[in-house]
C-alpha cells in the first residue's frame, strides 16, 4: 500500500445555511490522479480549496504528508494550484508568471532561468518567455497556468476545472497531455470537474460526490460498470434508466417494459422491491426478427437514428418508454431504418440493478 | 426604376439623425471652439482693448503673468492644494474603492450611498455649510480648509473612477499569488497594485484636475489665500483684463496635457455611474 499522502479527516463545511462539504472522508495515496466528479454545487470545488487552504473546514482536519495543516494558510502549504480561467498575472510576461513563486521564495535569479526554462520545455512553450499574457492563445494560457504551479516542485498539484475554458479540440489535446505530465512526473493531482468524459479520460480514480458527500469512490472502469446507484449512472456515460419491480428471487427475476426478465442477482434484493435497472447503450443488440429465441427479448420500433461516426445511435420506442441503443458500424451489419420494427435483447449480467 | 430598389435597412434613419447632427455639431463648434479660439486671439493682442479688429500680435501679457508675484503665488498655492489633495485621495480613495468594490458587508449599500453623496450636492451648498461650520468650531481659514473642502469634493470622483477597473479585477489572481507564497502583503504590492496602478494613476489625475480649477467651494473656505480660479476672479471683477486670456491659455494647455495623459491610462467608456 502506498503513502496517504492529503488525509481529510471528518471535514464539514457550512456557508451560512448551505452545508457544502458533509462529514467528508478522503485519503489520497501518493502519486495518484484523483478527480473529484459531481453537478455543480455538490461541494468539490469547496473541497479542494480547503486543501488548498482557501477556505477553512467548519469542523474536521486536512492533513498534507501526515501533518495537520488545517489552518495553515496557502502560503505555507506543500501544494501548488491550477486555477479555473488560469488566474494569470496580466501585468507579467509568461517567464515572469512562471517565475513568481520562485521569486517570492527567493531562490537566486540564475537558477530560476534554469527552472522556468526546463519547465516551459515541459510544458511545450520554448521560446514563449517573453510574450505577454494578452498574446497568448487560450491552451497555452492553461499551459502557462500549469507551469507556474509545477515550477514550485509541490507534493501536490490541485486543478480546478483547469480545461473548463477551452474548445473542446483543445480540451481533448490537454487531457492527454496532462495524463502523460502525471506519469512523467509521478505528482499527486487532485482534479476537479464536472465533465465525466473528462474525468475518465485523465484520472485513475474518482471519487463522484453530491450535496457535500462521497457517493462513489474508485477506478474509472469501476464507477462506468458498476454505478453505485441511478444517479451515478445517469451521470456517468450515457444511460437507460428504467424503473423495475422484483416479481422473483429464486431465479431473479424483474418485471419492466412491459416484459419479465432474467437478471443477475445483487446482494440485500427483496421481493417486489421497486428498482431501477441500467442498461447500458451499448449493451444492448438489435434484431429484425424474433427467430433466435433469446431470454431476454423486447419489441419495438426505431423512432429516431444518427450517425455518430463509429456508431449509430438509434432512439427506440419500447412500451412508451424511450430506450437509447449504440449500435457499431461495421461493414457486415445491417442498418435499421425509422419506423423498422425490431427486436432489443440483452445479456443478463448486463442489465445492472440499482437501488433507487 | 431601379434607384429606387436601395437596400433600407442600413440607413433608413440617416434622413432625421443627419441633419440634427449638424445642428449639434455647429452648437458646440460656435459656443466652445470659438470662445477658446477669441480668447487664443486676444492673449496675443499688443493693445489691452477686448475688440476686433487686433491690431498687432505680441507676447506682452504672458510676460507680465509669468513676472507677476500675486500670479506666482497663487500659483503655488494651487499647485500645493491640488498635490496634497491628490495624495490624500490615493490613499482613502483607493482603500474605499477597494473595499466597495470587493467586499459585501452589513450597511454597505448606505456607506457607497454616503460616499457619493457629495456628487449631487450644489457646490454652493457645500461651500456655505463648510464654512458655517468652520467658523463654528473656530477653525482658521487657511489653505488647510482649503484642501479639507477639495478632498470632500473630489473624493467621491476618485472613488468612482478607480472602481470602474476594480470591478473587473479577477479574485482568482490574488488567490494564485498566495498559493505561489505569498503573503497577503506581498499579494497586495506585486500583484493587486501594479494590475490596478493604472487606474489610480488616472483617477488621481481627474482628481487633480478637479482641484486645480475649483472655484466656488474654495471662495467660501480660503479666507485671505488666494488660488489660481480665487485671482481670475478678482481680475475679472471690475473689466476684463487681458491678462486673464494669458492665464487661460496657459490653464487650458496643461488641462488639455493632462487630459490627454488621462486618456493614456483610464479607458472612459469603463467609467460609470
Amino acid at each position: 500500500m502506498k503513502r496517504i499522502q492529503v488525509c481529510v479527516d471528518g471535514v464539514t463545511k457550512v456557508f451560512g445555511e448551505v452545508t457544502a462539504v458533509n462529514d467528508l472522508m478522503l485519503n489520497v495515496e501518493q502519486g495518484q490522479f484523483l478527480t473529484l466528479l459531481g453537478p455543480s454545487g455538490c461541494g468539490k470545488t469547496t473541497l479542494l480549496r480547503m486543501i488548498a487552504g482557501f477556505e477553512e473546514p467548519t469542523k474536521g482536519s486536512i492533513f498534507i504528508n501526515g501533518q495537520d495543516v488545517t489552518y495553515v494558510p496557502p502560503n505555507k502549504r506543500p501544494s501548488n494550484m491550477v486555477f479555473q480561467r488560469y488566474a494569470l498575472f496580466p501585468h507579467l510576461s509568461v517567464f515572469d508568471n512562471v517565475a513568481f513563486g520562485l521569486r517570492i521564495k527567493k531562490v537566486n535569479e540564475n537558477e530560476i532561468g534554469k527552472r522556468v526554462e526546463r519547465i516551459l520545455d515541459l510544458v511545450q512553450l520554448q521560446n514563449f518567455g517573453k510574450r505577454q499574457i494578452h498574446q497568448i492563445s487560450g491552451g497555452q494560457a492553461q499551459r502557462v497556468a500549469l507551469a507556474r504551479a509545477l515550477v514550485n516542485e509541490p507534493q501536490v498539484l490541485l486543478l480546478d476545472e483547469p480545461l473548463g475554458a477551452l474548445d473542446l479540440k483543445i480540451r481533448q489535446q490537454m487531457e492527454v497531455e496532462l495524463k502523460l505530465l502525471h506519469a512523467k512526473l509521478g505528482l499527486t493531482f487532485i482534479y476537479v470537474t464536472h465533465d465525466q468524459e473528462e474525468a475518465m479520460t485523465v484520472s485513475d480514480r474518482i471519487v463522484i460526490m453530491r450535496n457535500g458527500s462521497i457517493v462513489q469512490d474508485g477506478a474509472p472502469e469501476q464507477i462506468y460498470s458498476s454505478p453505485a446507484n441511478s444517479f451515478v449512472a445517469n451521470f456517468i456515460g450515457h444511460s437507460n434508466l428504467i424503473s423495475a419491480h422484483v416479481s422473483s428471487l429464486e431465479p431473479v427475476i424483474l418485471d419492466f417494459l412491459g416484459g419479465s426478465f432474467y437478471c443477475h442477482e445483487i446482494p440485500g434484493l427483496y421481493l417486489n422491491q421497486e428498482v431501477k435497472v441500467l442498461l447500458r447503450p451499448d449493451v444492448i443488440a438489435i434484431q429484425h426478427d424474433s427467430s433466435k429465441n433469446e431470454q431476454n427479448l423486447l419489441a419495438g420500433q426505431v423512432i429516431d437514428a444518427t450517425f455518430k461516426g463509429s456508431y449509430m445511435d438509434y432512439l427506440m420506442e419500447v412500451a412508451e418508454a424511450h430506450l437509447n441503443v449504440h449500435y457499431p458500424i461495421r461493414n457486415d451489419t445491417r442498418s435499421f431504418s425509422i419506423g423498422d420494427r425490431i427486436f432489443l435483447s440483452w445479456l443478463p449480467e448486463n442489465a445492472l440493478i440499482l437501488s433507487s | 426604376m431601379s434607384a429606387q430598389t436601395l437596400p433600407t435597412s442600413i440607413d433608413h434613419r440617416r434622413p432625421i439623425c443627419i441633419p440634427w447632427l449638424m445642428i449639434y455639431s455647429g452648437c458646440v463648434i460656435i459656443f466652445l471652439i470659438f470662445p477658446i479660439v477669441i480668447i487664443l486671439l486676444f492673449s496675443f493682442n499688443s493693445s489691452p482693448s477686448v475688440s476686433f479688429p487686433i491690431r498687432g500680435l505680441s507676447l506682452h501679457w504672458y510676460s507680465e503673468i509669468i513676472k507677476s508675484q500675486v500670479f506666482l503665488q497663487a500659483l503655488k498655492n494651487t499647485m500645493l492644494v491640488a498635490s496634497i489633495v491628490t495624495l490624500l485621495c490615493i490613499m482613502f480613495g483607493t482603500l474605499a474603492a477597494l473595499v466597495l468594490t470587493r467586499f459585501r458587508f452589513r450597511f454597505h449599500n448606505a456607506i457607497q450611498t454616503l460616499f457619493f453623496l457629495p456628487l449631487s450636492l450644489p457646490g454652493l451648498f457645500i461651500g456655505i455649510s463648510l464654512l458655517s461650520f468652520f467658523v463654528s468650531i473656530n477653525f482658521k481659514l487657511s489653505l488647510g480648509t482649503v484642501i479639507i473642502a477639495h478632498l470632500i469634493y473630489t473624493l467621491p470622483y476618485f472613488v468612482l473612477v478607480a472602481s470602474a477597473r476594480l470591478e473587473h479585477f479577477d479574485h482568482l489572481i490574488e488567490e494564485a499569488a498566495q498559493d505561489l507564497g505569498c503573503t497577503s502583503w506581498q499579494t497586495f504590492w506585486k500583484v493587486t497594485f501594479p494590475i490596478i496602478a493604472p487606474s489610480i494613476i488616472g483617477a488621481a489625475l481627474v482628481v487633480f484636475a478637479l482641484s486645480f480649477d475649483e472655484f466656488l467651494i474654495t471662495f467660501f473656505v480660503i479666507g485671505s489665500e488666494s488660488t489660481l480660479p480665487m485671482l481670475i476672479w478678482s481680475m475679472m471683477r471690475r473689466s476684463i483684463d487681458p491678462r486673464v486670456n494669458a492665464i487661460s491659455v496657459l490653464l487650458m494647455l496643461s488641462s488639455t496635457v493632462l487630459i490627454f495623459v488621462v486618456s493614456k491610462f483610464v479607458d472612459i467608456s469603463e467609467i460609470k455611474l
